[in-house]
């Protein structure tokens, strides 16, 4: 009698391809195994149940994708501490002024040239009238204006004007 | 040989990797019967299979999100399946069962079966089921690597290079194994012919 040869055992062993569970196993497989991925569920607690969730979410959204553009993200987050720090510096509204003339560098250094121009006028008679013809009032209402204030009281805020609808509609 | 050459599973695995547990499912529809057959080999018990194939697919499901598929699916899924099985194995000890005894009616249409049954051969000789009981307890003799080499070679019919990379272990290492487990197999098949009784 021969022996078993590998080419025998191995056929012999192929045959074992044909040992199947019972009838009906595998399509109650599917269900056994949601079962027991409930059964899991329940017994995990809620905050590892939530975090679960929350890491999915995060995944389903692609997050890590989006750490790819760190120049573009890095890029935005500059501009909008920019944006918002401009903002925040903005001088106050245009209706409000500060009557202080000194707070007014502008304004003095205006007041400086347009007298120097009237002294001018005055030595030179005979020379034409200058075309800045409102310079001396100007500067002589905003300097006035100044020393007034300064003289009789601390210095405040005042309106430029006011709104039409504060002015009284009737005058007996 | 029908293990894929391209990881044809990606696109079931890229949906079931962004929460899709649908396409989980089909995976585990798939595979399932493919990998019972491997661990109902290691283990031969139906019971022990069913569990540890449940556990298998569960661990899967909890793992997929790290898969970057360095590896096909069907060779990941098998790793995971040969790992958790050695593992329980290891538990298990010697102690076991067998309940290797339903045989498919569809194999009195195997052209194997007809052939080792109809040629002159020591298989011939012999009671072709005491045969097959005999074979399961020698497969059950081999230690555990072996056996799940056996197992992936002959009956899972998946090429040395396929093994050695579910095992983790190199090609010769792979056909060594081999090697040894077959003449373990023919030495306790021979004993069994020589004395049918034994």
């Amino acid at each position: 009698m021969d022996n078993f040869d590998d080419n025998e055992i191995g056929k012999l062993l192929r045959l074992k391809k044909y040992e199947q569970p019972p009838p009906g196993y595998f399509e109650n497989f599917l269900h056994e195994f949601h079962r027991r991925q409930r059964d899991d569920l329940l017994r995990q607690p809620v905050w590892s149940v939530l975090w679960h969730r929350l890491s999915d979410s995060l995944f389903r959204l692609n997050i890590p994708s989006l750490t790819s553009y760190p120049a573009a993200v890095a890029a935005v987050l500059v501009c909008a501490a920019v944006v918002s720090l401009k903002v925040y510096q903005a001088p106050p509204s245009s209706d409000i002024a500060m009557a202080d003339s000194a707070s007014l560098p502008v304004h003095q250094s205006v007041i400086d040239q347009l007298s120097t121009e009237r002294v001018a006028d005055n030595f030179t008679l005979s020379a034409p009238l200058s075309s800045r013809s409102l310079g001396p009032d100007l500067s002589r209402q905003v300097s006035e204006s100044a020393y007034t204030h300064r003289a009789s009281t601390p210095p405040r805020y005042v309106l430029d004007r006011l709104p039409v609808s504060y002015e009284p509609s009737f005058n007996f | 040989m029908d293990q894929p050459r391209t990881d044809e599973d990606q696109p079931l695995v890229a949906r079931a990797q962004s929460g899709d547990a649908a396409a989980f499912d089909e995976l585990v529809v798939k595979y399932s019967p493919r990998l019972y057959g491997l661990v109902y080999n290691m283990t031969s018990n139906h019971e022990d299979t069913n569990d540890m194939l449940q556990d298998v697919f569960a661990k899967a499901y909890r793992a997929i999100k790290g898969f970057r598929g360095k590896s096909s699916f069907y060779t990941w899924i098998h790793t995971i399946a040969v790992n958790m099985t050695l593992n329980f194995l290891k538990k298990r000890g010697r102690r076991y069962h067998l309940s290797l005894d339903d045989v498919d009616a569809s194999i009195q249409n195997d052209k194997e079966f007809i052939e080792l049954t109809s040629t002159s051969s020591p298989v011939r000789e012999a009671d072709l089921s005491e045969l097959q009981r005999r074979l399961n307890e020698a497969m059950m003799k081999l230690s555990d690597e072996h056996r799940a080499v056996v197992t992936m070679f002959h009956i899972q019919g998946m090429p040395h290079a396929e093994i050695s990379k579910i095992l983790g272990v190199s090609e010769g290492t792979v056909r060594s194994r081999l090697f040894y487990a077959n003449r373990q197999l023919q030495n306790y098949l021979d004993e069994f012919r020589k004395n049918p009784v034994g």
